[in-house]
């Protein structure tokens, strides 16, 4: 009986699936579909790899009771035209079974997948997925089969993911219009039920949604069509959703009117009894923010902190407590995250009422709670990066910044901290651009909205120093460099990241606030001895993998190898906005920069700088405008020791000076005494440039590539 | 209620672990031993203390096949100050695990979870291997575990070899193969020096047997490096040469000979059921307007290089046997099986006598005098005309016919003869059948190195530059080129690019330009120094610390003719000197001559037997810090 259930089951199952399976080939190949004869391709895109005939991507978003349906698929209708194209459509591979993660239970997903050839004489091949594909895993593999240059490849996924949940906010989508290869037809759909908040629009000239009213009322769909699509360009210094035809949206499903509230939503909410939102306004920020964020936390650990220290002013207050907390509340866990993860022991439970701000949310609402409890005047200031484009176009609420401003003497901007933030310091894609800013009554509570610009910083904020000391060894075999380098401002975080690991800051933390480190919280002396054992061992293999990363760092910088370079961090410059990461590094340079004429020597001085950018052939033709990370500086100093019994010669081309408004490279030259002493400055005065300054920015670009290529001569005396 | 259920629960996870803790610490002794092998093998985070591996025989039910039992039993100790890794063992449709586990020093269970994949590899579009691992860390220096595994063969012609290194250096290893009297079986030794490996043989008549027992110390891991000739010449192994079995009065033939491998691989490709009338047009469209024979079989040879996609596919028996051809022909894809039928039922159709054709790469160190399915790896065409064999390989893009590629040069063959089968050899040819040469004719222009260039390619060189050049999308390919010439050198303009055909596999390629090259002349007063070195050819060929020979992907013949006129009024002061190495392997002559007012530069780089064998890298690494004080040495020129 078991038997027979289970094959009636498996029947009914199967058939739902060939009929699902008809019915999606229907949707893409079926009688609608208007490009089924398209095989034509433009002149002007012949010398394309290949071309986009029509692109369609399809969401669909429904209530289905019980579960929620989320439907997404793609179909893409190309022409192959050379041999990369025919290998890169050659295999696809895909899961057509999967676990949903996106709702409270795992639920059974399935993707189908359709292809067919149409061969040049115009006849269709479709290949049987089913019987073709392989199965890895839980991935199946197809090898298409019969394809050539100068076939049409049509193709889709379409994917069916049920899930149960109350509400849910879907990940955002933002995308550009274009592809990699030049597309003909573009076609989006978009359809949600009532049950469903739909953020949706495009930008930058592309085309706009339209509402498709259908026969029910509770579903919309809203589709958007282009045509003659240009392949994607990202050149160098470029924020695509600035300034290509884009699009973005983000779902949110509340299976009741009562889960549309800022209670549970984590997107911008429409209008009551309307389910579309386009623009984002100040009041939309207000009722969010309103809503999300309020005072809240466990002041004790500052208050036992702030204990008998006395600070000059509220500013170098809030910088103590933003230090303490980014140890207190983040930077200890760090060392429990590793051991965890090293498989050392289960630490977590070692913790004992402390306060871990997992989020940027927990993070402002405790600052909100200490600066009421101080009697701090602040407020809260949300912006969006500069690469998301205008305020104006503010649609994701995943893409606002939230930061605290402390309305200090001098404001103090405070933002949710990683190991290296500091206070006074913020996301430098935020930095001149316009944000709200939410007023807070009595310290307690957001009553405003408003608009704001938020500070800039200037290339004398953001600088690398550089001194590098240069000295030939005994045998004129090797170069011989130490170097100095401190870097401030926005240049400070890379650095941190790639040079202070967390062996280095975490006994700099420890050690600073006297916290109990975790390993010390173990009971047992016997196990505490052991796994002290355990975490050293993890720190000296990281010690040895860091190291050989600094070498190829190093290497890629000068693009040669270097051999056994020392580095030493003399500041990490985690404490102070102002302090710079200092370090110092010692290395030889053989087989490199330095080359015999005769008795006289050509040192590659200008390679001191390591490599500059190159600007090719294709870049001069740049038609975008330029988008730097932020206004810099980079200074350096090559003292280079002139060997007895040697003359320098060619230091005039060691001056250059290229100084405009979007920034200059200059460089001086002097001999004083065994030293020649050559001080270069390279500088970008701003974010933005128009493209109309691009050929000024080239100016001084080159200007210091050719500085990096001139030489002096040691002639013997 | 529930909370106290999952209190429960971690009470008893934590005591589980609680007690897997004991005893599992490292020694004192175990520490020690961890430093001294460290210092040792320095680049290696495990070592395998002791391994011993057992290997005995039995029929399967039927009696038809003999099976394989594989035990392991190794002692892993770290030797760094951690080391995390993933113990793994590979199977396929031929075998089994029948135990894969590990223990503490303990020796109480190590429950790391197991995971049980299909093996992926990017070369492979399909393969039935199979991977099972488990993810282990060994949390300080000395930490040991006892791993052990049980895996079963189905068929012993699966199981081909036994080697005595591993991934990890070995310390002590023994291998004990215990063969049933009934079974005939070939231990055949490569690689083992003399003394090296101690081997006894002790007959056990209670259970009619023969134990066979190796045992070796000290065995190094596998090498890392690249470019490395394949691990059966480089490492000690035993091949298992199972040639009959006898059960009861009969004796059942396995490979007792090539002709019995030939058998088996023969009832394989009889298997295949080929419709070659599916290419007949495509034949009859490719011969058509061909005005010889020569021409014919190009077209065709031609056609499948560049319209059939290498997709590999390793399924059970797919793995050795062909696909069909007409399947091969209308899916446009195969494997090397795959394309070498269809190359040979193509041929067949325009008239000309193919044949299918077994081959193993230069990756493996045997021939045909063993037989043994660890022989081959490769299967290719060989076509038959005028007396003369023409050796067709499908997988190669871009190959001239009669050309052949340094992977199969001098390698055996094993061609099809109806019953009956043929062993030939792949001819070699020379690094002079590569030969790729770079002429430049420069002058002086300001601060600017300006002229003419003249690239050629033949052979392989030729191969190489068509297929990488091919495989790049139209509108990336005039910019792919440009950078190519100029090194991706800002300093390096090219232009006036003149192309021989870029499709054509069988004619010189050329490609001829313009050059100007920017910052390699340097004005002091009255002198001129100039950097003539801008193609750095083999200055960062450094094999620095490297333990094996390198294998270059073809034997190589690179020349370089740079000449400089010399600017009217300024006189050369002094030439760099010359250099130049003569071994058995390898040759390099760099040259600088005046002649007129020219100075004529010459490089000649010759690795004729593709190698730089590893008792010659100390010569080369040599030679190569002579050539890089070369290359940064200038010409002065004087007024």
């Amino acid at each position: 009986m078991k038997i027979k259930l289970l094959l009636l089951f498996t029947l009914i199952c199967s058939a739902i699936y060939s009929q699902d399976k008809n019915e999606i080939r229907e949707m893409f190949w079926g009688k609608s579909d208007i490009y089924k004869n398209e095989t034509n391709t433009p002149e002007k895109w012949k010398n394309e790899s290949a071309v986009v005939i029509y692109k369609y991507e399809y969401y669909n978003y429904k209530n289905s009771g019980s579960s929620v349906v989320y439907t997404s698929a793609i179909r893409k209708r190309l022409k192959l035209q050379d041999q990369a194209a025919v290998k890169e459509f050659s295999e696809f591979s895909f899961n057509d079974k999967f676990y949903s993660k996106l709702g409270y239970s795992h639920k059974k997903g399935s993707v189908f997948f359709g292809v067919k050839i149409i061969k040049q004489n115009g006849k269709e091949i479709e290949v049987d997925v089913e019987k073709e594909a392989k199965k890895l895993d839980d991935e199946k593999k197809i090898a298409i089969t019969n394809l050539e240059i100068g076939d049409i490849l049509d193709y889709y996924f379409y994917s069916l993911e049920p899930f149960v949940a109350t509400y849910k906010t879907f990940n955002a989508v933002e995308n550009t219009l274009g592809d990699v290869y030049p597309v003909m037809n573009k076609k989006i759909s978009l359809i949600a039920e009532n049950d469903f908040y739909v953020n949706l629009n495009s930008y930058n000239g592309a085309p706009k949604f339209k509402e498709i009213i259908g026969k029910k009322k509770y579903i919309k769909e809203y589709v958007l069509e282009a045509k003659d699509i240009e392949k994607n360009d990202f050149p160098r210094w470029f924020y695509p959703f600035v300034e290509l035809p884009c699009y973005k949206f983000q779902i949110y499903f509340a299976r009741n009117g009562g889960f549309a509230s800022y209670k549970w939503a984590d997107v911008f909410l429409p209008e009551e009894d309307t389910y579309l939102k386009q623009t984002v306004s100040k009041d939309d920020i207000f009722k969010y923010y309103k809503e999300k964020y309020s005072a809240s936390g466990e002041l004790k650990p500052v208050d036992v902190f702030l204990k008998g220290k006395k600070f000059d002013s509220d500013e170098d207050k809030i910088r103590a407590v933003y230090n303490f907390a980014r140890h207190s509340f983040y930077t200890q866990y760090i060392e429990a995250a590793i051991i965890e993860d090293a498989n050392i022991f289960y630490p977590f439970g070692l913790f004992k009422d402390e306060v871990y701000l997992s989020s940027q949310q927990r993070f402002i609402q405790y600052f909100m709670l200490f600066l009421k409890d101080n009697k701090i005047d602040y407020d809260i200031v949300l912006g969006t990066g500069r690469e998301n484009g205008a305020l104006e176009d503010l649609l994701i609420r995943e893409n606002v910044k939230v930061l605290v401003r402390v309305n200090t003497k001098t404001p103090i901007y405070l933002e949710y901290f990683d190991s290296f933030t500091d206070a006074g310091s913020f996301d430098p894609s935020l930095e001149n651009t316009k944000a709200y800013i939410l007023e807070i009554e009595k310290n307690k509570k957001i009553t405003k909205a408003d608009f704001t610009t938020l500070p800039s910083t200037t290339a004398d904020d953001n600088v690398t120093k550089v001194v590098s000391e240069v000295s030939l060894n005994g045998d004129f075999s090797a170069l011989n460099v130490k170097r100095n380098s401190s870097f401030f401002g926005h240049f400070k975080k890379d650095e941190q990241n790639e040079k202070v690991k967390f062996y280095d800051f975490l006994d700099e933390d420890y050690s600073k606030y006297g916290t109990e480190r975790i390993l010390d919280r173990v009971g047992s002396k016997k196990k505490q001895l052991q796994y002290k054992k355990e975490f050293d061992a993890l720190v000296n293999k990281v010690k040895d993998k860091n190291k050989e990363a600094y070498k190829k760092s190093l290497s890629e910088e000068f693009e040669f190898e270097i051999e056994d370079p020392i580095l030493k961090v003399i500041n990490t410059g985690r404490f102070g906005d102002k302090t710079p990461l200092v370090c110092e590094e010692e290395f030889a340079i053989k087989n490199n920069l330095l080359k015999k004429a005769g008795s006289n020597y050509i040192v590659e001085i200008g390679k001191i700088l390591t490599n500059q950018i190159e600007i090719d052939k294709k870049e001069l033709e740049r038609k975008n405008n330029v988008y730097m990370p932020f206004p810099r500086r980079f200074e350096n100093q090559i003292v280079f020791e002139i060997p007895k019994g040697y003359s320098v010669s060619g230091i005039d081309k060691l001056n250059k000076n290229v100084t405009n408004t979007t920034g200059k490279f200059t460089s001086k030259a002097v001999v004083k005494g065994d030293k020649l002493i050559i001080d270069v400055v390279k500088q970008y005065d701003n974010y933005y440039e128009s493209n109309s300054n691009w050929s000024k920015i080239i100016s001084f670009l080159e200007s210091a590539y050719q500085f990096s290529q001139e030489k002096i001569l040691l002639k013997k005396i | 209620m529930k909370f106290s259920s999952k209190k429960t629960l971690f009470i008893f996870l934590f005591s589980i672990t609680l007690f897997g803790q004991k005893n599992i610490e490292p020694t004192l002794e175990d520490i020690s031993s961890a430093k001294t092998l460290r210092a040792k093998y320095d680049k290696d985070d495990i070592a395998i203390l002791e391994s011993t591996e057992n290997i005995s025989f039995d029929l399967n039910k039927a009696k038809t096949k003999v099976q394989v039992k594989n035990s392991i039993k190794e002692l892993l100790m770290n030797i760094n100050h951690r080391a995390d890794i993933n113990k793994y063992e590979f199977y396929d449709s031929e075998s089994k695990i029948e135990s894969f586990s590990l223990k503490y020093r303990n020796q109480k269970e190590a429950y790391f979870p197991v995971k049980d994949e299909f093996y992926k590899d990017d070369d492979l579009f399909y393969n039935d291997a199979k991977v099972m691992y488990m993810t282990v860390d060994f949390p300080v220096q000395g930490y040991t575990y006892n791993y052990s595994l049980e895996k079963k063969y189905e068929d012993v012609k699966y199981f081909t070899s036994l080697y005595f290194n591993d991934e990890y250096p070995v310390i002590k290893k023994t291998i004990n193969i215990t063969v049933p009297n009934w079974l005939n079986l070939e231990l055949k030794e490569f690689n083992f020096e003399a003394g090296s490996i101690v081997k006894t043989a002790v007959p056990n008549p209670a259970n009619s047997t023969t134990t066979y027992t190796y045992t070796v110390s000290n065995m190094p891991a596998f090498t890392k490096e690249e470019n490395t000739p394949g691990k059966s010449y480089l490492y000690p192994h035993i091949l298992l040469i199972a040639k009959s079995f006898k059960n009861k009065e009969t004796v059942t033939p396995l490979f007792n000979s090539t002709a019995d491998l030939y058998k088996w691989y023969k009832s394989l490709i009889d298997m295949m059921k080929d419709d070659p009338n599916v290419m007949k047009e495509k034949v009859k469209e490719l011969t058509a307007n061909a005005k010889t024979d020569e021409e014919k079989i190009k077209n065709i040879y031609y056609w499948v290089q560049d319209n059939i996609r290498y997709i590999a596919f390793e399924d059970g028996i797919a793995g050795f046997k062909p696909d069909e051809s007409n399947n091969v022909f209308e899916k446009r894809y195969g494997d090397c099986k795959g394309m070498a039928n269809l190359n040979k039922q193509m041929l067949k159709l325009a008239g000309f006598d193919a044949r299918l054709t077994w081959i193993g790469t230069k990756h493996i160190a045997y021939d045909y005098s063993t037989p043994s399915v660890a022989v081959d790896n490769h299967m290719i065409c060989t076509l038959f005309y005028k007396g003369k064999k023409y050796f067709i390989d499908g997988t190669e893009k871009y190959n001239s016919l009669g050309e052949y590629a340094e992977r199969i040069q001098g390698k055996e063959v094993m061609i099809e003869n109806g019953d009956d089968f043929i062993i030939e050899k792949i001819p070699l040819s020379t690094s002079e059948a590569n030969k790729e040469a770079f002429t430049v004719k420069l002058k002086i222009d300001g601060e600017k190195l300006v002229g003419t260039s003249h690239k050629e390619f033949v052979g392989e060189s030729r191969t190489q530059f068509l297929d990488i050049y091919q495989s790049f999308q139209n509108n990336d390919k005039k910019e792919t080129l440009e950078r190519y010439l100029s090194k991706s050198d800002k300093n390096i303009e090219v232009s006036a690019i003149k192309t021989s055909d870029l499709k054509n596999r069988d004619q010189k390629l050329t490609l001829d330009y313009n050059v100007s090259v920017s910052n390699k002349v340097s004005g002091f007063e009255n002198e001129i120094y100039v950097d003539l070195e801008y193609m750095n050819e083999y200055k960062l060929f450094d094999l620095k610390d490297r333990k094996t020979d390198y294998q270059f992907r073809y034997k190589t013949d690179y020349e370089s003719n740079v000449t400089l006129e010399v600017p009217k009024g300024y006189k050369v002061t002094k030439l760099p000197e010359n250099l130049s190495i003569q071994e058995k392997d390898f040759s390099v002559q760099i040259t600088f001559q005046q002649i007129g007012n020219s100075i004529v530069y010459k490089k000649v780089f010759n690795f004729k037997n593709a190698v730089i064998k590893v008792s010659d890298i100390t010569k080369w690494n040599n030679f190569n810090k002579k050539l890089n004080a070369i290359y940064n040495q200038q010409i002065t020129l004087v007024k």
